[in-house]
C-alpha cells in the first residue's frame, strides 16, 4: 500500500486504510485479522517514515527500528499503544538518527497513534531491568521493522537468548508475582459483572503471560525461539485459541465503539456486543445473558492456564516456603505434595475411579491445587470414569466425602473444570457458565453453587458473632452431606425449560438421587431442601417474623429442628453467595432471629403436637401404611395415636413399621420390654419399646452409661396407650460391642433387667461407671430454664450443660427423685454442649412454681 | 419539594413499593435499618440462653417529591404499611430547598 508518509495525502490514505480495516471487522467480526492488518498498516507507515527521513537510510549510526509488545506480535488493537524500540549499537550521534527518531514519532503522533518509543543499545537490551521489567518482557515479542537487520539479528539470536538464559527464573518469578498481584486486585475470580477483558483474571493478559512463561522456558532450555503457535501445551491450544479469537473480537469492538484503549465490558456494551453477535459464529445476535455465558466459558478456558503459572518456583519468603513445605508432609501412597500442588505418584493411577475420587477428596481436605500434569491425567481418565459411572453402586459414599471436606468448593470447582462433575451428573451441564444477568448476581449459576458450598464450610472459622451463631447451627447438623448435595443441585433448574427453576431443579435432582442410590429418608431431606430453598428468605422478606402465627405456620411446614437447621444454613448461604455484599448483617440477623423463633416453636410445642385418629389420612401415614404390607392400617394408626408429630418425621416408614412390630410383640409377650440395638455408621442406636414406669428413662441411660457408652442423641416419646418409645444414639467409647459382638445380647439383657427393676441402676453406676478424663476445650455455663406456657399439659425444662459421660443419667435420675415424669425428651449434643429439652409432669399435671424452683436448683447442683 | 422518610415493617415493603410505583413515584432510596420506638423490643430465649431483640429490623424509605404528590404518597404508604399493630412505623415530612442532578446540573422539580 503506497503511503506518502509526511503529506496530508498520506494522512488521508492512512485514515482510509484504517477505516477499511474497521469496516472489514464490522462485517466479519474477525478480531485477529483486524489486529494483524492494523499492525501491517503501522509497519508500512513506519517503514516509509523512516525511509523518507534524511538520515533514515544512510545515517552514520547503526540502528534498527523494532516493534515490541502486542505490536511486535502483530496484534495491534485499534487504540493500543504502538511500542517501538530504536535499537542502536553505540551512542547515537547528534547529527544522525538522534534527530530522526523524534521526527518519526511526531509523524505517528500526528496520526493520533499512541506511540511509546524506547531507545536502547544492544548492551542495555541484554540487562535485566528490575525497575522496568515490562521492557525485558516486551523484548520477547520483538520484530524487525526497518533499519539495520544485522543488528536486529544480534538482538534476537544472541542478546535476548543470553539474557533469558541468565535471568529466566527471576523473569518467570516476577511475571507470576505481577500476575498474582493483579489477580489478587480483582478478587482471584473471573466472575465480575462488568469485567475488563484484558486485565481481569482470565483476560487477554493471562493468555499472554502463559505464552511468555512458556517462551522463557523454551529459550532457557534450548536457546532457540519456539514457534508462536507451539507456545501453549497441546491440551490448552484449541480451547484457548478459540478464547483468544473471541476476546480479540471483543477488544476490537470495545476500542472501535469507544475510540480509546478502554477494555471494560460495561452492561451497555455487553448488550451491544450481544446484539451484534460479536465473537459468535456467523455473528448471530443473541440475548446479553447468552452472550455473557459464552464470554465466561472462554475466559474460564484462559483462566485454566494459571495452572501453568504454578509450575514456576515461587520467589517467596522463607516463612511462606516453610508453610508450603509443611504441606508436603501430606503426601501419601497415591499423591505427593510439592509447594502446595498435588502430583500423582503413578500417572495412570487415576484411571482407577476410587483413586480419582481420592484425589479430589485430597484436594478438598487440604485445599491443594493440581499440577498441569495431574490435570492432564485426570482428563485422560474420563472415558474410563464414564464406563464406571454407568453402574457405580458406591458413587454416593465417595462423592459425599468430597462434599463434607473443608475445601469442598475448590474440589468441586476442579471436578467441574476437568469435566468430571458433568460426567457424573450430566444435569449440571444446564447451568455451566449460565449467567443471571442483573446487578445482584455476580456469579454464574454453577459458580454460585460452588461458592454456596464454600460459604457453609467457611462458617467453621467464623469472623464475627453472627457467623458464630450460624456455625453453632452447622455443628448441630447430623447430615451435612445432604445439605451440601442439595446446595449443589438447587439451581440446576435455572438452566432448564421448566416453569420455575425450583420445579426444574427437583426434576433434575430426582435423576441424580436415583443414580446416587440415596436412602429414601435422605432422598426426602434433599428433595425437601431444594423444594423449600426460597421459603425462608421469602418469609423473612414478606411476612412479620415476630408474629407467632407466621412462625407457627412456617415451623409446621418445616417439621423438625434438623430440617430447620439445614434450611436456615441453606438460606444463609444462598443469599450470601449471590454476591459478596448480598448478606448484610441486617439480613443475617433477621434470618437468625427467625430461625431461633422457629426452633423454639418446634422444640417447645412438641408435646402439644400429637398424632390423633384424625391425622390418619396424612400423606406420611399413608406412606407408612404402604410400607407396612400385611399390617392393618387401623393397627398402625392405633400404635401411632398419641405420639408427637415429630416422631413421624424423624423416622422412615420402614422404621415405623419395625416399631409397630415391636409393639405387637410387646403385647404378645405380656408387656415384656422390646429392645433392639442397631449398628449404624459411626454409632449404635438403641430402640426400646415398653410400658411407662417411674424413672424409666434414668434406668435406661444409667445402664448405658455404666457400660461406658456415650449418649449422643436421644428421644423419648409415649403414645396414647402409655407405651414408651426411646431411641437413643450412643458411641461405644471402649469399643466393647465392636470387639465383642456377643456383648450386644448381654447389654440388651441388662437393659431389660433395668427396665423391670431387677437390677439397681444406682449401684451399677457406682460400681462400673468410669467417667474418664475429659479435656475441656470450651467451658459451658450450665443453665436450666422452665416454662409452663409452652404446653397445655406439661412443663418445659430446657437444659444447657457441659457434656460429660453420665450427664443424662444425673439429669433424669434427679427428675425421677423429684417425682417428675418425662413425657417427651429430646436430647442433643453439639461438640461439648449438651442441649436437652424435657416435657415433664408431676402426677399428670404441670409443675407448680415451687416444684420448678426445686427442680432447677437440684439440676444446677448436678450440672 | 418535600422529603418523606418512612420507617416501615420489612414485611410491608413490597406492598408499599408497588403502591408508590402505581402512583408514578420513580425514585426512592431504601435502607435496611434497626431501631425501636414505643415498641421497644423484647427478650427471647434460644437453647436456654437469653438474647434481646431490642432493636427491631425495619425498612427506611427516603423520597423527595413534588409538593402536589405528597398527600397521595403519604396516604398510599399509610394504607399499605399499616397492620394496625405496634411497630408499623412512622413517616417524617420535611421541606427540601433544592435538588441538583449531578449529571447535567438540572435543578428543582426537573431534577427529581
Amino acid at each position: 500500500m503506497p503511503l506518502l508518509a509526511n503529506s496530508s495525502t498520506s494522512q488521508d490514505a492512512y485514515q482510509k486504510e484504517s477505516e477499511d480495516i474497521r469496516e472489514r471487522f464490522e462485517r466479519s467480526h474477525d478480531g485477529q485479522a483486524a489486529v494483524r492488518e492494523r499492525s501491517d498498516l503501522i509497519d508500512s507507515l513506519i517503514r516509509q517514515l523512516w525511509a523518507q527521513s534524511p538520515t533514515g537510510l544512510a545515517g552514520a549510526d547503526r540502528i534498527c527500528v523494532t516493534a515490541l509488545g502486542g505490536y511486535g506480535r502483530r496484534a495491534l488493537f485499534p487504540c493500543s499503544d504502538v511500542d517501538v524500540l530504536f535499537l542502536h549499537e553505540t551512542a547515537l550521534s547528534e547529527t544522525g538518527q538522534k534527530q530522526t527518531i523524534p521526527r518519526v514519532c511526531q509523524a505517528l503522533w500526528d496520526r493520533h497513534l499512541r506511540v511509546s518509543p524506547t531507545t536502547r543499545s544492544l548492551g542495555e537490551c541484554g540487562r535485566l531491568h528490575r525497575d522496568n521489567l515490562e521492557f525485558n518482557i516486551s523484548l520477547l515479542d520483538c520484530r524487525c521493522l526497518c533499519g539495520d537487520t544485522e543488528l536486529f539479528e544480534q538482538l534476537r539470536s544472541r542478546v535476548i537468548p543470553k539474557m533469558v538464559a541468565r535471568e529466566a527464573l527471576e523473569l518467570q518469578q516476577r511475571l507470576t508475582d505481577l500476575t498474582s498481584a493483579r489477580h489478587n486486585k480483582y478478587g482471584h475470580t473471573i466472575f465480575h459483572l462488568e469485567p475488563n477483558i484484558k486485565d481481569y483474571p482470565g483476560g487477554l493478559r493471562d493468555y499472554q503471560v502463559a505464552c511468555w512463561l512458556s517462551l522463557i522456558s523454551e529459550l532457557e532450555k534450548t536457546g532457540v525461539w519456539p514457534a508462536p503457535e507451539n507456545l501453549l501445551p497441546g491440551a490448552f491450544r484449541e480451547e484457548c485459541g478459540a478464547a483468544l479469537d473471541f476476546l480479540s473480537a471483543v477488544r476490537c469492538f470495545l476500542h472501535y465503539r469507544q475510540g480509546r484503549d478502554l477494555n471494560g465490558l460495561t452492561y451497555e456494551l455487553q448488550a451491544e456486543a450481544a446484539a451484534a453477535g460479536i465473537g459468535l459464529a456467523g455473528g448471530v445476535p443473541v440475548a446479553p445473558a447468552a452472550w455473557m455465558r459464552t464470554y465466561f466459558r472462554h475466559v474460564r478456558s484462559i483462566y485454566r492456564l494459571t495452572v501453568l503459572f504454578d509450575e514456576v518456583p515461587p520467589a517467596r519468603s522463607g516463612l511462606y516456603r516453610l508453610f508450603e513445605n509443611r504441606k508436603s508432609r501430606l503426601s501419601n501412597a497415591d499423591f505427593s505434595v510439592v509447594e502446595g500442588r498435588v502430583f500423582l505418584r503413578q500417572l495412570s493411577s487415576v484411571q482407577d475411579p476410587s483413586v480419582l475420587f481420592g484425589l479430589f477428596e485430597f484436594v478438598g481436605r487440604h485445599g491443594l491445587k493440581l499440577t498441569a500434569e495431574t490435570e492432564r491425567c485426570v482428563e485422560a481418565a474420563l472415558p474410563r470414569l464414564r464406563q464406571w459411572a454407568e453402574h457405580a453402586p458406591d458413587l454416593w459414599p465417595q462423592f459425599r466425602r468430597i462434599l463434607v471436606s473443608p475445601h469442598a468448593g475448590a474440589a468441586l470447582r476442579a471436578m467441574h473444570r476437568l469435566g468430571v462433575l458433568v460426567l457424573l451428573f450430566p444435569e449440571f451441564q444446564a447451568v455451566d457458565s449460565l449467567v443471571i444477568r442483573d446487578y445482584y448476581h455476580r456469579y454464574t449459576v454453577d459458580e454460585h453453587s460452588f461458592v454456596a458450598v464454600e460459604n457453609v464450610h467457611a462458617l467453621r472459622t467464623p469472623d464475627n458473632e453472627l457467623e458464630r451463631r450460624f456455625r453453632d447451627i452447622l455443628d448441630g447438623i447430623e447430615r451435612p452431606d445432604l445439605l451440601f448435595l442439595a446446595i449443589l443441585l438447587h439451581d440446576v433448574g435455572k438452566g432448564m425449560p421448566a416453569e420455575d427453576h425450583v420445579a426444574g431443579s427437583l426434576q433434575a435432582s430426582a435423576s441424580v438421587l436415583d443414580r446416587l442410590q440415596l436412602e429414601p429418608v435422605d432422598r426426602d431431606t434433599v428433595t425437601f431442601l431444594i423444594a423449600s430453598h426460597l421459603l425462608m428468605s421469602a418469609t423473612t422478606r414478606r411476612q412479620n417474623i415476630f408474629d407467632p402465627k407466621v412462625v407457627g405456620e412456617f415451623s409446621e411446614s418445616v417439621g423438625t429442628t434438623e430440617r430447620l437447621k439445614m434450611l436456615t444454613l441453606f438460606t444463609y448461604t444462598d443469599i450470601k453467595s449471590v454476591n459478596p455484599e448480598a448478606l448484610t448483617p441486617w439480613k443475617a440477623e433477621m434470618l437468625w432471629q427467625f430461625y431461633a423463633a422457629a426452633f423454639n416453636h418446634l422444640s417447645r410445642t412438641v408435646d402439644d403436637q400429637r398424632l390423633t385418629a384424625s391425622t390418619a389420612n396424612s400423606e406420611r401415614i399413608k406412606e407408612v401404611v404402604a410400607a407396612a404390607g400385611e399390617i392393618d392400617a387401623k393397627h398402625i394408626t392405633s400404635f401411632l395415636e398419641g405420639f408427637p408429630k415429630r416422631y413421624l418425621l424423624m423416622h422412615t416408614p420402614g422404621e415405623i413399621v419395625t416399631h409397630c412390630q415391636m409393639y405387637d410383640r410387646l403385647k404378645l409377650k405380656d408387656d415384656e420390654p422390646q429392645i433392639d440395638v442397631l449398628r449404624r455408621e459411626g454409632y449404635f442406636e438403641l430402640v426400646l419399646l415398653t410400658l411407662d414406669c417411674p424413672g424409666l428413662f434414668a434406668h435406661v441411660v444409667g445402664t448405658l452409661s455404666s457400660w461406658g457408652m456415650n449418649i449422643l442423641k436421644a428421644e423419648a416419646f409415649s403414645n396414647k396407650a402409655g407405651v414408651v418409645l426411646d431411641t437413643i444414639r450412643f458411641s461405644d467409647r471402649f469399643r466393647t460391642l465392636e470387639l465383642n459382638p456377643s456383648e450386644v445380647n448381654r447389654l440388651k439383657r441388662n437393659l431389660s433387667e433395668a427396665v423391670a427393676g431387677e437390677i439397681n441402676v444406682v449401684e451399677l453406676m457406682e460400681a462400673k461407671f468410669k467417667p474418664g478424663a475429659q479435656g475441656l476445650k470450651v467451658k459451658i455455663e450450665p443453665s436450666v430454664q422452665t416454662d409452663n406456657e409452652c404446653s397445655q399439659h406439661s412443663t418445659l425444662v430446657e437444659i444447657i450443660a457441659q457434656d460429660r459421660p453420665g450427664l443424662l443419667y444425673d439429669i433424669s435420675s434427679t427428675m425421677a427423685e423429684l417425682g417428675c415424669n418425662i413425657e417427651v425428651a429430646i436430647i442433643d449434643t453439639q461438640g461439648q454442649t449438651a442441649t436437652d429439652v424435657f416435657h415433664v409432669t408431676c402426677a399428670g399435671t404441670k409443675l407448680d412454681r415451687e416444684h420448678q424452683k426445686n427442680l432447677q436448683a437440684a439440676l444446677l447442683e448436678q450440672l | 419539594m418535600t422529603k418523606l422518610e418512612a420507617i416501615i415493617q420489612p414485611s410491608r415493603f413490597e406492598a408499599v413499593k408497588e403502591a408508590l410505583t402505581e402512583l408514578g413515584v420513580e425514585g426512592m432510596t431504601i435502607f435496611d435499618v434497626r431501631g425501636h420506638g414505643r415498641q421497644k423490643g423484647h427478650t427471647e430465649v434460644y437453647r436456654g440462653r437469653e438474647y434481646s431483640v431490642d432493636l427491631l429490623p425495619k425498612i427506611k424509605l427516603e423520597l423527595v417529591l413534588p409538593d402536589n404528590l405528597v398527600n397521595q404518597v403519604i396516604d398510599a404508604i399509610v394504607k399499605t404499611a399499616s397492620t394496625g399493630k405496634i411497630g408499623d412505623g412512622k413517616i417524617f415530612v420535611s421541606k427540601v430547598d433544592e435538588v441538583i442532578r449531578i449529571r447535567n446540573q438540572e435543578r428543582g422539580v426537573a431534577a427529581l
